[in-house]
């Protein structure tokens, strides 16, 4: 009897163990684990356009990105005026280990993203698929890669500029190209993230089809400026080259720009009103789409919102900045006070919301314009670059003659510095552009009430690189802290 | 064998008689069918019939006594004889108390080697509570129990043994008639399901036989991944032999919150002068009409309302039940059929339930048996906006809303202008918006029991639990501004379980063997779907009428399946030494593919001392000492599904959907595993009559799931993975006692204190851990408590408050330095104090003379701190709306001390922050239940032909002693503090009837 029973347990159990594993694996059903996502071009392709989440979210071009660098330039100031308590750290470049930008996060969540479709490309031009769509597929994401390491060295590194100049080894950003779950890279240099930045977006605008439009296979975007294409990849590269100080190739991809005639200037009748429309159109080449369907979509945290008397209207233009501008200058019209004109302070009005709700909320965010493309080449042909049929004076000249104010008869550094500040305010250029030119912030005290700490920030100086978040070093001990 | 063939020939060759006879119960008198009826030292024997009557054949005329057995009789005898024999059998007293149920069978309680505590039916029944897991509340050394919410149909926390995890689930495993049950409370918008073990909340209380708690490893250690929070083993009535045997039962009662310190809003005058006195502080003259803060005693020109009288009422809990038991020996049954209705103290809650059940047990063959556990239920909930701190929520809007602002419009309609409140009258709301949630419910299981042999038992058990929730929330157009929305849901879940074990149980001399082996598996699919219609017709309000291009779906699917092997051996010596063992294999679909199996086990041991020889000179007074040690490891797989995978979720972007990572892969996911080591000792004094246990156990959680800091470079921040530590460590006592035992009088008592200490040992790279509060909702602005390294499992993190300044009623706190500021920004932040009690406990008495009986029942919590922030005071802060009594006391003039801050319009000084100033000792007793019955003497009984008449009235939940200020009740559940908008507990007063016939 006993081994009957022995023989029937030993039995079933070996039966029941054997067929067990199917019956115990379940695969959730209305996610995708991640396998199988990427297994297939459609998954890919989903898998892509996920890569611009946060892209559009308010930890990176959807706001902070913009608004933090209009702060610590000293083109914003902290208002008082319905005052929600936000933006004080950047205006008061308060950054410290344990509080700092959350661009890293960002970024590698990015990366990962990216990363995670160009190594699984390989093998997945089957049926209707080919090389090519891959290659889209592909170079989206090399750009994404790229912008994402740019943003992020841009934020924990010195300028390139100066790095060249003064310490070759000066650190920057571990460079991910492959996400590994258990990796722990090391910081590389300001200067090899720099070139891979490079390399990363050549390949790009080597594989891309030049007629690539991401519509063509997300057939229900809404917005095709904010997807890459071949032009979005060569305006990066126009950026980059210029922040490394590469006059001639940042000129070059200008030109490029400039050349692939999809891009049309926006005259001075119309440039007070192209700010907080449903599609960008004219001068845009690269943006964020705001809409309140967008899983992205930052409610209270929103660019709109925040930088509106309506909302929370922290963010306010200083003086400073305004007082650059010419009467009748266009631009003027992108500030605007508060509804009852009581206060007297001047906010930006380039985010005026969508009009979908009855709160300020939901606007195009631009990430690059034409007139950036017309400015870099400025500076670069000022700096020693040579284009065929285009001056520094030329270039600068499509920009007022388009806003409305006098031209230039000739082009020096300060008219490079004040155009550029002056046409990107409230786009997230001018603090990058100071700390190329390593310059220092200057915001004398009676500009810049509320400003509790570091009015003046030297260059060079530490305070250029952020600190690293304390909680990555934490968990990642070949990461080494920037100096203080 | 050689005896048999002896005794064949003794048959063959001997002179034969023949005995017959009928088996009658001492108590009544009653026939009992199904006893056996054997010939001493023969194996000649039989069976009574259903009147009780048995004959036997071909009894050697040599064989002397006739053997009679019956469970639940004490062995009766009868000499053999001729003539018709009438045996009368004797209830065994010690057979209820000597039998629990553990897993998989039962054992003798003195066979028992881990912890267990049981409740029989009698002491939960007297009990007239709504639900089972209300029922249990204080009565098990260990077994804390605790009503987050006083709202009718609501379920409770239980914790076994204090908490063991952070993001596993805490529940313990409920098992009905052998079928582990569902935990999740499905109602989508009930705001009541703060604990799981929501199928209790769905059995008749009055359906149950007994309920078991096993407590520690070596008990539980056999439901292996499930077992770390304790099991809770609930045994229905099985039908008892005889004629058809009916009982009703009627009950009525009245309900009101518990508020035993009278903690109220203010009234008009009393807030007048409040307001005046905070416009003063801050510079401002309420006698100015231009000012800001101008407060006229014409405000009470038009009268005022009470809002905490407008918007409760008194309660109706009403409860109508009949049962029925009979069969015969090969057939039985037990049905019953009961209705529950609770009318609850706010205007729009309620809670009706009907449930059914059918069990029944048929004895096929001579070794073959089958039955039937079938339970219905259907419930309904109407919850309004219970829960959250929402405007609508009468718990908050009723200490919130001016006194002036009136209730009712001159036209009899709801006044809906009320912009302290945003404009809600939560009256307005409960008339006519709705939150239902109805919950459909079958619990149902068949088994097959074989037994070819005596000593061998196979048994199979397959059940089907399903439960499908209509849930329907309606924002009406006269209380939403004219738009009228509509959200509906329906989830279902589906659970089929087959449990199948074989048990070998035999006896060789002093040598007892049970060996059980088992097989089981599980599959649980639950979906859930959900529509907004944000725009419908408010004549026909559903979501046909709405907008196509508004509406919005959502739907949820999850499944899980798991498979187990287990086994159990038990032996014991001469009923002296005890051991048992227990292994279990656990899959799991919930666990990473290199995790997938988990094994878990126990051993245990006992020693009954009072067995030996050697203890006979102590036994008339030391009837039982016994010793018990184990130890086991089980495991904890309460986590959602799919965890172990990485996923991609959806993500629209410009109306595209793409995927995005949202969870990393991870395959080495597993089971939390517990180690527990628990010791003993079990005494028994004269008879039994004084009984007294005494627990020692140590629980340690190793491989906790925790979520662990990444490197971004990863591509994520963190990762569900096992890692961490907890330990809880304590000591229980049990005491029962039947002190006087005359057949006219008799009086008993019991007591149990529990003491629990819990210690986070690591929490991997973590110096602490938030707490998040599913309550806390939109206005979640962090929790009051940590989990912090070395310390309790919850400790309290808040600034650190000194108190009043006497010279002129300003905050202080202490800062960085030790110094004294007025400045909150300054304030340091310390840790202090904790949710956990330092002991917790309760005792019960009950006195009976003749048919008269009074019981009383104690819980208490001791040494437990709570976090009392008021919504409503902010010392002045809030000139909108109303406060409450708590802020009264205040700092008036230099040299008061003990006082609160003075209230101060607009407060920039924010004395009002989370601070050490709100935490108090949260200390209670609770009288949770007097009853005063009467049971009709067996004369009139038998004149009228009835088998039982009680009638009683019970007051439940009559007083709580505390010093908790700012709350109505002091049970806040684990965490220690309370949102302020949770349904306060409530007091009932009941009456019923319960009849037998």
């Amino acid at each position: 009897m006993k081994k009957i029973l022995l023989y029937i347990t030993t039995l079933t159990a070996v039966m029941a163990l054997s067929g067990c594993e199917g019956f115990l694996t379940k695969e959730p059903q209305l996610q995708q684990s991640t396998e199988i996502t990427l297994s297939t071009y459609s998954g890919l392709n989903d898998a892509t356009h996920g890569a611009y989440y946060y892209i559009a979210s308010s930890g990176w071009y959807g706001q902070s990105w913009v608004v933090d660098a209009e702060m610590r330039s000293g083109n914003g100031m902290k208002s008082n005026f319905a005052n929600s308590n936000r933006c004080t750290q950047a205006y008061n470049w308060n950054y410290t280990e344990d509080g700092t930008s959350g661009m890293w996060s960002t970024a590698y969540v990015t990366i990962a993203m990216a990363n995670n479709v160009i190594d699984n490309l390989e093998g997945k031009a089957v049926g209707d698929v080919t090389e090519q769509d891959l290659n889209n597929l592909k170079a989206e994401c090399l750009f994404i890669r790229a912008f994402a390491h740019f943003c992020n060295v841009l934020t924990y590194g010195q300028p390139y500029t100066w790095c060249v100049a003064n310490d070759k080894e000066s650190l920057g950003v571990p460079y991910v190209y492959h996400t590994d779950p258990n990796g722990k890279p090391a910081r590389e240099t300001v200067i090899s993230n720099y070139e891979n930045i490079v390399a990363d977006l050549l390949e790009a605008e080597k594989i891309i089809d030049p007629e690539y439009d991401a519509q063509s296979v997300r057939s229900s975007l809404v917005d095709p400026l904010a997807a890459v294409n071949i032009s979005t990849i060569q305006a990066l590269l126009s950026r980059v080259y210029l922040y490394m100080g590469e006059w001639q190739n940042a000129a070059d991809y200008a030109t490029k720009v400039i050349e692939s005639g999809k891009y049309e200037m926006w005259t001075a009748e119309e440039y007070p009103t192209v700010w907080g429309k449903e599609l960008g159109s004219g001068e845009i080449i690269f943006e964020v789409y705001g809409k309140r369907t967008n899983s992205a979509y930052a409610s209270w945290e929103d660019m709109s919102y925040l930088t509106s008397p309506e909302g929370s209207g922290d963010p306010q233009a200083a003086q400073p900045l305004i007082d650059l501008y010419a009467e009748g200058d266009v631009r003027l019209d992108t500030y605007r006070t508060d509804a009852n004109e009581e206060s007297g302070i001047l906010w930006t009005a380039k985010y005026p919301g969508k009009g979908d709700n009855a709160a300020p909320d939901c606007n195009n965010i631009v990430i690059f314009r034409l007139s950036e493309m017309y400015l870099n080449r400025a500076e670069a042909i000022m700096r020693g670059a040579t284009v065929a049929d285009a001056t520094a004076v030329s270039d600068l000249n499509v920009i007022t003659s388009n806003r409305g104010v006098a031209p230039y008869t000739s082009v020096g550094p300060v008219d490079i510095q004040n155009e550029r500040r002056k046409e990107l305010a409230w786009e997230g250029h001018y603090l990058y552009d100071l700390a190329r030119w390593n310059m220092p912030v200057e915001r004398a005290e009676a500009d810049y009430p509320l400003l509790t700490m570091n009015h003046n920030v030297p260059f060079p100086s530490t305070k250029w690189a952020l600190p690293l978040p304390k909680s990555e070093l934490d968990v990642n001990p070949n990461l080494v802290q920037n100096p203080k | 064998m050689f005896a048999l063939l002896v005794a064949s020939l003794g048959i063959a060759t001997a002179q034969t008689i023949t005995v017959t006879g009928r088996v009658v119960a001492e108590k009544d008198g009653q026939p009992i069918p199904g006893a056996y009826v054997l010939v001493n030292g023969t194996t000649i024997g039989t069976v009574t019939n259903d009147l009780g009557e048995f004959g036997i054949k071909s009894v050697p005329a040599d064989a002397k006594e006739i053997i009679v057995t019956f469970l639940g009789m004490t062995t009766a005898s009868a000499p053999v004889q001729a003539e018709p024999l009438t045996i009368v059998m004797h209830e065994d007293a010690t057979y209820l108390d000597d039998v629990v149920v553990v897993a998989y069978g039962t054992v003798r309680r003195e066979a028992a080697t881990g912890s267990v505590t049981s409740v029989k039916n009698e002491q939960l029944a007297n009990v007239p509570a709504t639900s089972v897991d209300k029922m249990l509340a204080g009565k098990m050394a260990g077994v804390t129990i605790t009503s987050g919410s006083g709202q009718p149909g609501s379920t409770s926390t239980i914790r076994v043994r204090g908490i063991s995890s952070i993001n596993a689930g805490n529940e313990p495993l409920w098992v009905v008639d052998g079928i582990p049950v569902m935990a999740g409370d499905f109602r989508q918008l009930s705001n009541a399901g703060v604990g799981g073990g929501s199928s209790s909340t769905f059995l008749n209380p009055n359906d149950i036989e007994s309920i078991t708690v096993l407590k520690d490893a070596a008990a539980a250690s056999v439901y292996g991944s499930r077992a770390a929070n304790g099991v809770i083993l609930v045994t229905t009535k099985s039908g008892k032999a005889g004629k058809a045997r009916f009982t009703a039962r009627a009950k009525y009662g009245v309900q009101q919150l518990i508020n035993d310190k009278n903690w109220r809003p203010l009234t008009g005058s009393e807030l007048i002068d409040y307001r005046r006195v905070a416009a003063i502080n801050a510079g401002h003259d309420p006698y100015d009409p231009t000012d800001q803060y101008y407060t006229p005693e014409t405000l009470l020109a038009n009268g005022t309302t009470n809002w905490y009288e407008e918007l409760t009422k008194l309660g109706a809990l009403q409860e109508y039940e009949i049962n029925a038991t009979g069969g015969t020996n090969k057939a039985s049954y037990y049905a019953s059929a009961a209705y529950h209705s609770n009318d609850g103290v706010f205007y729009g809650i309620g809670y009706d339930r009907f449930s059914a059940r059918v069990n029944s047990d048929f004895q096929l063959l001579k070794s073959l048996k089958s039955g039937a556990r079938f339970n219905l239920s259907y419930s309904n909930s109407d919850s309004g906006q219970m829960g959250d701190l929402y405007y609508s929520n009468p718990q908050y809007a009723m200490f919130s809303i001016l006194p002036w602002t009136p209730f009712k419009n001159e036209d009899g309609s709801f006044n809906v202008n009320i912009p302290e409140n945003s404009d809600t009258n939560p009256a307005a709301d409960a008339h006519y918006d709705t939150y239902n949630d109805k919950d459909y419910r079958l619990q149902g299981s068949i088994y097959l029991e074989w037994k070819p042999i005596k000593q061998l038992t196979f048994k199979t058990t397959n059940a089907l639990e399903f439960v499908y929730v209509d849930s329907k929330q309606y924002w009406s157009a006269e209380t939403n501004k004219g738009t009228a929305t509509l959200f509906k849901y329906w989830s279902k879940d589906l659970r089929y379980t087959t449990s199948n074990t074989i048990t070998y149980d035999d006896k060789f001399g002093l040598h007892s063997v049970r060996v059980l082996a088992g097989q089981e598996a599980m599959v649980d699919t639950y979906d859930y779907l959900g529509g907004y219609s944000p725009n419908v017709n408010p004549l026909i309000p559903f979501p046909n009428t709405s907008t196509p291009e508004a509406d919005e779906v959502a739907y949820s699917l999850s499944d899980e399946s798991m498979v187990s092997f287990f086994g159990v051996a038990d032996y014991n010596y001469d009923n002296k030494y005890y051991f048992q063992g227990s292994v279990r294999a656990d899959g799991s679909s919930l666990f990473g593919s290199a995790n997938r199996w988990g094994v878990f086990w126990s051993v245990g041991g006992s020693w009954n001392i009072t067995k030996e020889n050697w203890m006979a000179p102590t036994r008339d007074w030391l009837s039982l000492a016994k010793i018990r040690a184990s130890y086991g490891v089980n495991g904890n797989n309460n986590i959602a599904a799919y965890r172990a995978y990485g996923i991609y979720s959806t993500m629209t972007y410009g109306s595209y959907v793409g995927m995005v990572p949202s969870r990393p892969e991870n395959p080495n996911l597993s089971w939390e595993k517990n180690r527990t080591v628990n010791v003993g000792i079990d005494l028994g004094f004269f008879d039994d009559r004084l009984t007294a246990s005494v627990d020692w156990y140590n629980r340690k959680t190793e491989d906790m799931l925790l979520s662990k800091r990444v490197p971004y470079t990863t591509g994520f921040g963190s990762n569900f993975v096992n890692i961490g530590s907890i330990r809880n460590r304590g000591v229980e006592l049990q005491l029962e006692g039947l002190i006087f035992n005359t057949p006219d009088f008799q009086w008993t008592a019991g007591f149990n204190i529990a003491f629990n200490r819990s210690k986070v040992l690591d929490l991997a790279d973590s110096e602490y851990l938030s707490v998040s509060d599913s309550r806390a909702g939109a206005q979640n602005s962090g929790t009051p408590v940590r989990i912090v390294k070395d310390k309790s499992l919850y400790t309290f993190y808040l600034r650190d408050w000194y108190g009043v300044n006497p010279s002129n009623g300003d905050p202080l706190w202490y800062d960085e330095e030790g110094n004294l500021t007025s400045d909150v920004s300054k304030a340091r932040y310390i840790y202090k104090g904790s949710p956990e009690p330092k002991a917790t406990g309760g005792f019960n008495t009950s006195l009976t003379w003749k048919g008269l009986t009074l019981s009383a029942f104690f819980e208490f919590v001791y040494g437990n701190n709570v976090f009392m922030a008021s919504q409503f005071d902010l010392d002045g802060y809030d000139m909108t709306g109303n406060t409450t009594t708590y802020s009264l006391g205040y700092w008036e003039k230099p040299g008061d001390t003990g006082v609160h801050p003075k209230p101060v319009a607009g407060n920039p000084k924010r004395p009002y922050s989370n601070s050490t100033r709100y935490l108090q000792d949260g200390s209670y007793m609770r009288i949770k239940d007097v009853t005063l019955s009467y049971s009709l003497p067996e004369n009139v009984l038998k004149a009228i032909k009835m088998q039982g008449i009680r009638v009683y009235v019970s007051a439940l939940n009559p007083y709580t002693f505390h010093n908790v200020k700012g709350v109505m009740d002091p049970e806040l559940g684990p965490l220690g503090y309370s949102m302020g908008a949770s349904h306060t507990m409530v007091k009932s007063l009941v009456g019923g009837i319960e009849v037998s016939f």
